[in-house]
């Protein structure tokens, strides 16, 4: 019976809600298909996430543990992967489409041998191949694209399948992995300072803030906005620039793409590079004073004024709302 | 590094690339400069291209595959509207099928990116290959002038020298009022503003609705009721899957009205003659231009100078007299032309005004400066209200009476013509009017 | 040290841009650098400005793609090698790293660099494809990059932060647009490229995509939106009232 192989990213000591949109989706596949549903963590101790998977209809556990995964260094990463595609030898292999993951897709598919469809909003197992919707041209059109080979890699956009709990008692299959030596060496990691409690590509709300946010005035609110709604905090490209924002920030094209339930777009034109990273979000709320602004293309509230007089007016309002509730 | 070429060109619009096209066939040396990031970028407008001078610049270019030209024109139409009724005349002949076309319509970005293609391979197969050069995304700032002549241009930080420049930049001469050929102000009673969208149809719905045939296009001209009572007229030309509609509305006019050209332009595609033409069309672009009237009165003191020629818009020569807007025609012959003067200069090693009158020599013996001094008249006729106003309602009220059968006592079209008249204007006013149309078109 | 940057060349994305019958309708006029590549380019430059070395550049593409090398050498790469393809071939990414490791067997840089993704297709694919091709140690999503001696300095942008990661050369880097804003080549770049040499050589043997797109759709469209009008705080008491019924807050 063939496999399909669900990759579990875990990030700073937890494994990503992507993942389990993803996982979520290949259950949905495999039952189609009759397949088996397998999952894959690489973390120092990964068999502490196997239930995690088992929690999403993982029946067999994938657990590669070694301290270098705690680095972000790509070798390991592609040799422990490649191990384990080797002895399952999947139909399928699907990853949620971080920056982690990105980093590894490629070599990884060219080591096994694999098609790949990065970057997909969509997928389905027909006629013997992988179907996938493709946001491209900036998320302007979507391309319906076919990848045949075994495997085929799918990476998949966060936001496309709410994830579902399936719990099933899974199967944990330590993998032996010692690394062999790495020519890279890591000389730092930078943990952004983006402000807002969450991180980005997780959060159920996302303020995100544009270069209608000129000055600490204008940020202060943004912070103070997305404090009131628990939010993490975004940005565009063009307060990135400016380095009032840092680069984790940044939504869209270049950025992440982010699928919250609610999103502010504060002082944000709307350009299709940055529409390209939000569109999933449920409810969008666009604050711009410009009517004609793109963004309100996309919005599903829009607020037509000052961000200035605005900002402050709705997050009294909302804490209001908070202390009544 | 400062080469110095035979000529250096500024813009690459039409009168640009056909200067260029000519140079190139000629061996020359030169270097166009084009501030749009490839030639057609900066230009959204578009129309019908007139006449056959595109056939001697791409000697039977409508048997290239994909050449950058939409439709030829082999039916016209001139339409008279009040705000229920349209009134028009309608020709159509098959001697406009006839290669080479007397019209052609093109959208600017497909057309002029064509054409410099063109010239890029006539630069390929001349002698001066690798020194004639097309560069584009660059913005020309000034003209180096030493001692009263023109002797090359500066962009970003490089100069670059040439025995001689062609300014061909289009309506917003900068550069040629900076020689100080054109005055700093040109009247707005000489300029009028264009606003045009693009309009997507399929093509085989776009050709049972116009009645197309192949790449057989139609031109549809409209006064009246068009242009809200401002002075102007209004066009609708058929592009291979689309259709080009715009105003062209007197600047001056339009101030003192105070209406924005914008929101006419909806008006008009309201208006239910043109309504049932638009119909389920895609919007791609809309677009609004300063173009020139036609009236020599703005035209540059001259076209020449010491070391300098101007060419196409920038010299003004546009021509609205109503029966078509001319300007890309006379764009394309001015660019010719003084390309030509170019090359003769060359020969005789003399860039000095007085050789390079022989430009403005050539442009006077063309059709352009001949129609410019000829339709002078018809360009005032055109100011004269009466002809968007009270004309055109005069002609629907006819139409409305002699094409209507009511069961009434039918009246003779003469009598029918004699009561509208008086409803909209005095006998005398029509005569001097009509006298005067007669005799300018 | 020899860099040389892998370049495509994309629609503009910012063109008016139609789907017909499946098939995606632009102006054939309308073809750039990919922006990413741009930033590989400009980055390259100012890396060889400060510490010697050269600039050469590999596309693959159609004939006319050729303008697109022309655009590099103008900001001031020293060698351009167009490999040609016909107008219609489907290259996936793995075709392409495919055609680009074969061009590489010749040649030995310190540094190959590419695009962290091509602005047309997104896919993100072809630099680590490469580098796995040709066994190269490598590095994605790069904001910053210098060199010391020998090794290449990578700063990456990462899921949580930005980690700086040391490269032993000969090695294989992706560039972000964050890195820099690419230079705008002058009339002196322009001229001085009419005189480098394009190598150009047509490619024989087509690998087989392994990825085909199957046909193009529009965007599924969202639900209209609403504008809130009113006095900023009526506006909010609006909104704040809609987000509770939704529930989101
Ligand atoms: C290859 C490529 C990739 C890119 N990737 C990304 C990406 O990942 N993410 C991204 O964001 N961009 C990206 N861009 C850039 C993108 O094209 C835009 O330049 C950018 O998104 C603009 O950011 P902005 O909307 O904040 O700024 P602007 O476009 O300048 O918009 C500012 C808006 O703020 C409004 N405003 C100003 N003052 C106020 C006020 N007081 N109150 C209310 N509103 C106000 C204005 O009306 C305006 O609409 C990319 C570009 C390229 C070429
Ligand atoms: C709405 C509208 C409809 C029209 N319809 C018709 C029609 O149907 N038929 C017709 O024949 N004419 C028509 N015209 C007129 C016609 O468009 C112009 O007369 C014609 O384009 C003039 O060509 P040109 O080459 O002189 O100038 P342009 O076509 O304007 O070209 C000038 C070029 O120079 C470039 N440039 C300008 N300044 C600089 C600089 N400093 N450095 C570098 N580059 C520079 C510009 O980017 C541009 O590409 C119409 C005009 C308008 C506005
Ligand atoms: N046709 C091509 N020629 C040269 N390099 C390419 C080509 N296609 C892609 N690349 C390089 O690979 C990078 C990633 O491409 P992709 O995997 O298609 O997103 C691009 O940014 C380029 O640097």
């Amino acid at each position: 019976m063939p496999t399909i192989l669900s990759t579990v990213v875990v990030q700073s000591g937890k494994s990503t809600r992507a993942s389990f949109e993803v996982l979520t989706r290949c259950r949905q596949i495999a039952d189609a298909q009759g397949w088996d549903l397998a999952a894959v963590i690489l973390a120092p101790d990964a068999a502490a996430f196997a239930d995690d998977a088992a929690l999403y209809g993982a029946k067999t556990v994938y657990a590669v543990s070694h301290p270098l995964f705690e680095s972000p260094l790509n070798t390991p990463v592609v040799d422990a992967l490649a191990a384990v595609i080797e002895q399952v030898q999947p139909a399928v292999v699907a990853f949620p489409s971080s920056e982690g993951v990105k980093d590894v897709l490629g070599a990884l598919a060219v080591r096994t041998g694999a098609a790949v469809l990065a970057d997909v909003a969509e997928f389905d197992v027909k006629d013997g191949g992988v179907e996938a919707l493709r946001p491209v041209m900036a998320a302007k059109f979507m391309a319906r694209t076919r990848a045949e080979g075994s495997p085929v890699f799918v990476s998949v956009r966060s936001g496309s399948t709410p994830a579902e709990e399936a719990p099933v008692d899974a199967d944990v299959q330590p993998v032996a992995f010692d690394a062999g030596t790495t020519a890279q060496t890591l000389r730092e990691v930078a943990a952004a300072t983006v402000g807002g409690a969450v991180d980005l590509s997780e959060a159920l709300v996302v303020v995100a803030a544009g270069r209608g946010v000129k000055d600490d005035e204008a940020k202060r609110l943004v912070d103070e906005l997305a404090a009131v709604t628990g939010a993490a905090i975004g940005a565009s490209r063009a307060v990135v620039e400016t380095g009032m924002f840092p680069a984790t920030a940044q939504i869209g094209q270049t950025g992440k793409v982010v699928s919250p339930d609610l999103y502010f777009a504060v002082g944000i034109s709307g350009a299709v590079q940055h529409v390209a990273g939000m569109t999933n979000s449920r409810i969008i709320v666009a604050i711009n004073k410009d009517p004609d602004a793109p963004i309100f293309d996309v919005a599903t509230y829009g607020l037509v004024g000052d961000l200035y007089t605005i900002l402050p007016a709705l997050i009294a309002e909302l804490k209001k709302a908070n202390a009544a509730a | 590094m400062d080469e110095t070429f035979d000529c250096i060109i500024v813009g690459g619009g039409i009168a640009g690339l056909s200067a260029a096209l000519t140079l190139a066939r000629a061996d020359a040396r030169f270097l166009l400069i084009e501030r749009g990031e490839w030639s057609g970028a900066k230009n959204v407008s578009g129309g019908v291209l007139w006449g056959h001078d595109l056939a001697r610049l791409v000697p039977n270019y409508w048997e290239e595959e994909d050449a950058g030209w939409d439709r030829f024109v082999n039916h016209r139409r001139l339409t008279f509207m009040d705000d229920g009724a349209s009134f028009s005349l309608d020709f159509k002949s098959d001697h406009l099928n006839a290669t080479p076309y007397v019209g052609v319509t093109v959208l600017r970005s497909r057309f002029d990116a064509w054409l410099a293609g063109k010239v890029q391979e006539a630069i390929d197969q001349s002698t001066a290959a690798d020194e004639s050069i097309l560069a584009t995304d660059i913005l020309v700032r000034e003209v180096i002038q030493e001692d009263g002549r023109v002797v090359g241009i500066r962009a970003g930080d490089d100069a670059f020298y040439a025995d001689c420049v062609i300014l061909a930049e289009g309506v917003n001469n900068l550069l040629t009022r900076q020689v100080g050929l054109q005055t700093d102000y040109v009247p707005a009673e000489g300029l009028a503003v264009g606003v045009k969208e693009v309009i997507r149809f399929d093509r085989t719905v776009l050709e049972d609705r116009f009645q197309l045939n192949g790449r057989s296009g139609m031109t549809n001209e409209y006064v009246g009721y068009a242009s809200g009572g401002v002075e102007g007229g209004g066009f609708l030309y058929t592009n291979l899957d689309s259709v080009s509609i715009g105003l062209v509305l007197g600047m001056a006019d339009l101030r003192r009205a105070g209406l924005k050209p914008y929101d006419l332009l909806n008006q008009f595609k309201t208006h239910p003659a043109v309504a049932d033409t638009i119909r389920g069309g895609e919007v791609l672009e809309y677009s609004a231009k300063v173009v020139s009237t036609g009236d020599m009165r703005v035209m540059p003191r001259e076209v020449y100078a010491d070391g300098v020629l101007i060419a196409g818009e920038a010299a003004n020569l546009v021509l609205n007299a109503g029966r078509a807007i001319q300007g890309m025609d006379y764009a394309m012959r001015s660019g010719i032309l003084a390309a030509e003067t170019v090359l003769e200069a060359k020969g005789a090693g003399n860039f000095s005004a007085a050789f390079l009158q022989h430009y403005r020599a050539a442009l006077d013996n063309s059709y352009v400066m001949q129609d410019l001094r000829g339709f002078q008249q018809a360009v005032q006729v055109l100011h004269n209200p009466a002809m968007f106003t009270a004309v055109p309602r005069m002609v629907c009220d006819f139409g409305r009476e002699f094409f209507t059968v009511d069961n009434q006592p039918t009246r003779k079209a003469y009598q029918i013509l004699r009561d509208v008249r008086k409803e909209h204007m005095s006998y005398w006013d029509l005569v001097k009017l009509g006298s005067r149309a007669a005799r300018a078109l | 040290m020899k860099f040389c940057v892998c370049i495509k060349q994309v629609p503009d994305v910012s063109a008016p841009i139609q789907i017909r019958g499946g098939e995606l309708v632009m102006d054939a006029g309308r073809m750039v650098l990919n922006a990413y590549d741009a930033s590989a380019v400009e980055e390259a430059l100012v890396l060889t400005d400060a510490h010697g070395g050269e600039v050469d550049v590999v596309l693959i593409g159609p004939e006319r793609a050729a303008e697109t090398v022309r655009k590099a050498l103008a900001m001031g790469a020293a060698r351009g090698t167009h490999l040609v393809v016909p107008d219609d071939a489907e290259l996936d990414s793995s075709a392409v790293s495919e055609l680009l490791a074969r061009h590489f067997e010749g040649h030995d840089y310190d540094v190959i660099a590419t695009g962290k993704q091509a602005q047309d297709t997104d896919a993100g694919l072809a630099g680590g494809m490469l580098a796995e091709r040709l066994g190269l140690p490598y590095a994605t999503n790069a904001v910053g990059l210098a060199v010391e001696d020998g090794t290449l300095v990578v700063t990456r942008q990462g899921d949580a932060g930005q980690e700086i990661i040391a490269l032993p050369t000969p090695c294989l880097v992706t560039c972000s647009n964050d890195m820099n804003d690419p230079r705008i080549p002058n009339l002196k770049g322009i001229m001085a490229a009419k005189k480098k040499v394009i190598e150009t050589k047509p490619v024989e043997g087509l690998p087989a995509a392994s990825v085909r797109v199957l046909r193009y759709e529009p965007m599924p469209t969202r639900e209209p939106g609403q504008t809130i009008d009113g006095e900023p705080a009526e506006q909010a008491a609006e909104i704040v009232r809609r987000l509770h019924e939704a529930s989101v807050i």
